[in-house]
């Protein structure tokens, strides 16, 4: 009984320390919760869990966030010890044995871990509507029911039996802490160096040479060698990391001291000295937060890179709000009927014959594989006024292009790695193509599927040329038997993106009906399904991320600032106006938080050009799609900054207050 | 030449016109001259701590004046006061006060770097001192490293590199033993007639006090008496400890 009243006293007496790490605790309870909650939300479940793809992203999101909680906690907790060693000795000096000290502390970190999973769970239950919402509305568009408020008692349970095994260990990491403290310790008290290092030129080369090596085998052109390198790109990284915060920072600060005309300035030298005095029980920290903070930006920078390009995506690959091809005369009035029905305008639509051709050619090789020839392909073609009639319709980037008479313009219609794309074009450019009585040269080639409607390779010709063609018999909307090939309809209405229910109806009347058919709107759906999903899981992360490393930061600093205490106080008696103390803090603090910010966010700028060689390349079609998704990213690197920056100038008030 | 001038200085702690108000100083006056080794006794509680607080500016009489260079210190605001402490006021506390993060030499060197110092007059000021003082071989070594005498001395260099127009030691032998404690005094009295260094020391160590050249006793926030040292020594210690049996005597 007695334990539980100096545990509850420990707990008021340190107040100003506990509500941070309250917060924090509260905040992964909350953030485990919502996930297990969400995992058994009905219209989530309904929405997500039955594909088994989303559902494995999920629950693996939902581990990572376990071990990490764990992580931070445990860690958390320990500094948390460490800072309270005087209090520990002194409990020791009278004769307390360690297992009391840990039955003490144990029953603190109980009590203010039993508040934080109340109030976590209760924030959780009041925000519930709110996460299943925001996870609904940015990744599934089409959800238009309602999301109740909800109390889930499984996830209720699973978290409070989750964070009770946590505590637990917690506890029994503390017991490790204690039983390694040395009682002489308290005597020597802070004066002992947490460990000064000197650092290694050695580990500062070989650090900067792994993370060097790592950003070379990622900034790859070739998308293939980066998803193979990928596991040894993590490996380098993150290896160079931790290296270059154990032993190359240490010395980069050596190397800083060395240099006195710029150390020996006054605030300098407090601020460097004081920041590798603590060098080395930091160093483990600031790696592991730049490692997370490059997880978590490039988590969120893909996120929302993929995100904001889903519509311009969905429209480089089908072009149209709506098209289809074959039997129009079937369902044409139909759909008319449709957009009059629900009252959507319809801005232009505009049918088209397909015309195919197969002139004699060389046979064209691309890297070693048959790519065109006379007796297996065929053209798609069209003149160039039907070219561009059909580039003003879409919504595609494509531009309405000009052709000489006995000049063709190549199109193909699959997307490939952009050094196929070179390979293609040298091989195509500059071949002739033999008609009956004339010869097209093929001048330059395009990459678009806008014109498709089913081929894979298309040719773009002058009006006259066209015509003549035509006229010639080169160019037919017949196949040998007579079949026609049928014609192709595409259409720009408003809203096509919002209008559910037409779209909706509309996939109702083409199926099954006509040749093939394309809706803007179910790419966009479906696109948006998996990569909402994406995004929502990496905001959330990044989210947890974020809180919890700066929160560490904050513990670190904070206990920093308790023993730095008497020494603030004697630099003032010696003269240190308030001024210059807010300079040295500011230069004391800020390497902390902006060290490891900084080099996450560069390892996430070359994590995106990787995911840019993989993925976005292809997404994305300009000339250096990696500027695009640098510009995406720095929005999100902007986002993670200010919230870092918030905590950091709490993290100083913090400081501060306790100087003073 | 007068240093400095303190003029019916009083210092009252607690709520004013109450009755938990308790004065620790009533109305002091006295000068220093400039080259004095002057020596502050008196017993616990007798103000003699609020006193060199409000002599080395990091605490503010109630009322009075205090002249040095022809200001009023007590007028000045907060980092007026700062520029004050690291322009004219030298620093030696009973625990040293040395920043653990930092060298000897970093220590020392500290209130220049404060003060904006170029590195090749830092050392060359450095190099003097600490040669005097002798803690050149020790120079690079961290606070933790080196013993208590040796700590003192380089806080002693600390207080001296600035020229201060007065050194405050505040108890500095009260934490090492007679044969360290001897040495800082010696090296005290060195600083004293070397540097030219006005020096004001706090104790209660009579030992301690017969280096000085006058002492005010101090009671119950008054001055009580003060003495000159003579020509010897052994007559000035016996003195003081007359005085200091009549002070502690009185107090029961």
């Amino acid at each position: 009984m007695k334990l539980t009243t100096l545990a509850l006293r420990n707990i008021k007496r340190n107040f100003s320390k506990y509500i941070m790490y309250f917060f924090s605790l509260s905040f992964s309870v909350f953030t485990v919760y919502s996930f297990l909650a969400l995992m058994q939300n009905e219209q989530v479940v309904m929405a997500f869990t039955y594909d088994s793809r989303y559902r494995s992203m999920l629950m693996s999101f939902g581990i990572i966030i376990m071990v990490f909680v764990m992580f931070f906690l445990i860690s958390s907790n320990n500094s948390f010890i460490k800072a309270r060693k005087k209090e520990i000795s002194t409990y020791a000096l009278f004769g307390m044995t360690n297992g009391k000290i840990g039955k003490l502390l144990f029953l603190e970190t109980m009590m203010v871990g039993f508040a934080a999973l109340v109030m976590g769970i209760g924030a959780g239950i009041f925000f519930s509507k709110l996460t299943a919402m925001v996870l609904l509305e940015i990744s599934l568009v089409a959800f238009t029911g309602d999301i109740a408020f909800s109390i889930d008692l499984k996830a209720i349970y699973i978290t409070t039996i989750g964070f009770l095994a946590i505590f637990s260990f917690m506890g029994l990491s503390g017991l490790g802490v204690i039983s390694r403290f040395q009682l002489v310790d308290l005597f020597k008290g802070d004066k002992l160096s947490e460990g000064k290092s000197e650092g290694s030129i050695i580990l500062l080369i070989i650090s900067l040479l792994l993370i060097g090596a790592g950003y070379y085998l990622a900034a790859s052109n070739d998308p293939q060698r980066v998803v193979m390198a990928a596991i040894p790109i993590l490996v380098l990284v993150i290896v160079g990391t931790y290296l270059f915060f154990w032993g190359g920072l240490p010395k980069v600060l050596h190397l800083i001291r060395r240099n006195k005309n710029n150390y020996y300035k006054g605030t300098n030298l407090i601020a460097t000295s004081a920041f590798s005095h603590r060098m080395k029980s930091i160093a483990s920290v600031m790696a592991t937060i730049a490692v997370l903070s490059a997880v978590a930006t490039t988590a969120i920078a893909t996120g929302f890179t993929l995100y904001r390009n889903i519509e311009k995506n969905t429209y480089d690959i089908i072009g149209y709000d709506m098209y289809f091809y074959g039997g129009q005369e079937d369902v044409l009035e139909e759909v008319y009927d449709a957009f009059e029905r629900h009252n959507i305008d319809l801005i232009e639509s505009y049918t088209t014959d397909r015309y195919q051709t197969t002139p004699q050619m060389e046979t064209l090789m691309v890297e070693g594989h048959e790519y065109l020839s006379s007796h297996k392909d065929y053209f798609r073609v069209y003149s160039q006024s039907v070219y561009n009639k059909l580039i003003f319709l879409s919504r595609s980037d494509s531009e309405a292009i000009q052709i000489h008479p006995g000049e063709g313009v190549y199109i193909y219609s699959f997307y490939g790695p952009s050094n196929i794309s070179k390979s293609i074009e040298d091989a195509v450019v500059g071949q002739q193509l033999i008609f009956s009585n004339k010869e097209i040269k093929i001048t330059s080639v395009l990459n678009s599927s806008t014109l498709s409607f089913g081929a894979l390779h298309i040719l773009v010709l002058n009006d006259s040329d066209f015509a003549a063609l035509l006229q010639e018999g080169d160019i037919s909307n017949v196949g040998e038997s007579g079949e026609p090939y049928g014609q192709a309809t595409v259409f720009q209405y408003k809203n096509p993106l919002q209008a559910h229910d037409l779209n909706r109806e509309l996939d109702q009347i083409l199926r099954g009906r006509v040749g093939s058919y394309r809706i803007a709107y179910n790419h966009y759906i479906e696109s948006m399904e998996t990569f909402g999903l994406v995004c929502f899981i990496g905001f959330f992360m990044s989210g947890v991320f974020m809180l919890m490393t700066a929160s560490l930061l904050y513990f670190k600093q904070v206990m920093a600032a308790e023993e730095e205490r008497h020494q603030y106080k004697m630099l003032r008696k010696i003269g240190m106006d308030s001024a210059t103390e807010k300079r040295v803090i500011v230069k004391r603090l800020l390497p902390v938080f902006l060290i490891p910010l900084l080099l996450g966010i560069t390892h996430s700028m070359f994590a995106m050009k990787a995911a840019d060689t993989m993925v976005f390349s292809n997404m994305i079609p300009v000339d250096n799609s990696y500027f695009t998704v640098l510009a995406f990213s720095a929005v999100m690197y902007s986002v993670y900054g200010i919230v870092y920056g918030i905590f950091y100038f709490i993290t100083k008030g913090q400081y501060t207050r306790i100087l003073r | 030449m007068q240093i400095l001038k303190v003029e019916n200085i009083s210092k009252t702690y607690g709520i004013k016109k109450s009755s938990k108000q308790y004065m620790a100083l009533k109305s002091i006056s006295f000068e220093v001259k400039e080259g004095e080794f002057i020596g502050v006794m008196g017993a616990s509680g007798s103000g003699k701590t609020t006193l060199l607080n409000i002599l080395g500016s990091i605490d503010k009489p109630t009322t009075g004046r205090y002249i040095m260079d022809g200001k009023d210190v007590a007028t000045l605001s907060k980092n007026q006061l700062a520029e004050h402490r690291i322009n004219n006021i030298g620093f030696i506390f009973q625990d040293y006060n040395l920043l653990e993060t930092m060298t000897l030499k970093e220590n020392i060197l500290l209130p220049l770097a404060l003060k904006g110092y170029k590195v090749k007059t830092m050392e060359e000021k450095l190099f003097n001192i600490v040669k005097d003082l002798g803690i050149l071989k020790v120079l690079d070594k961290y606070p933790y490293e080196v013993s208590g005498g040796e700590q003192q001395r380089a806080a002693a260099c600390r207080a001296l590199i600035t020229n201060p127009k007065m050194i405050l030691a505040d108890e500095p032998t009260g934490n090492l033993d007679s044969k360290s404690g001897k040495d800082l005094l010696d090296l005290l009295t060195f600083i004293n007639k070397q540097y030219k260094a006005t020096i004001l020391m706090v104790t209660h160590d009579v030992f301690a006090a017969s280096y000085c050249q006058k002492i005010l006793f101090i009671r119950d926030g008054e001055i009580y008496n003060e003495l000159y040292a003579g020509d010897s020594k052994k007559k000035f210690f016996d003195a003081i400890i007359e005085v200091m049996s009549v002070l502690g005597g009185e107090e029961k």
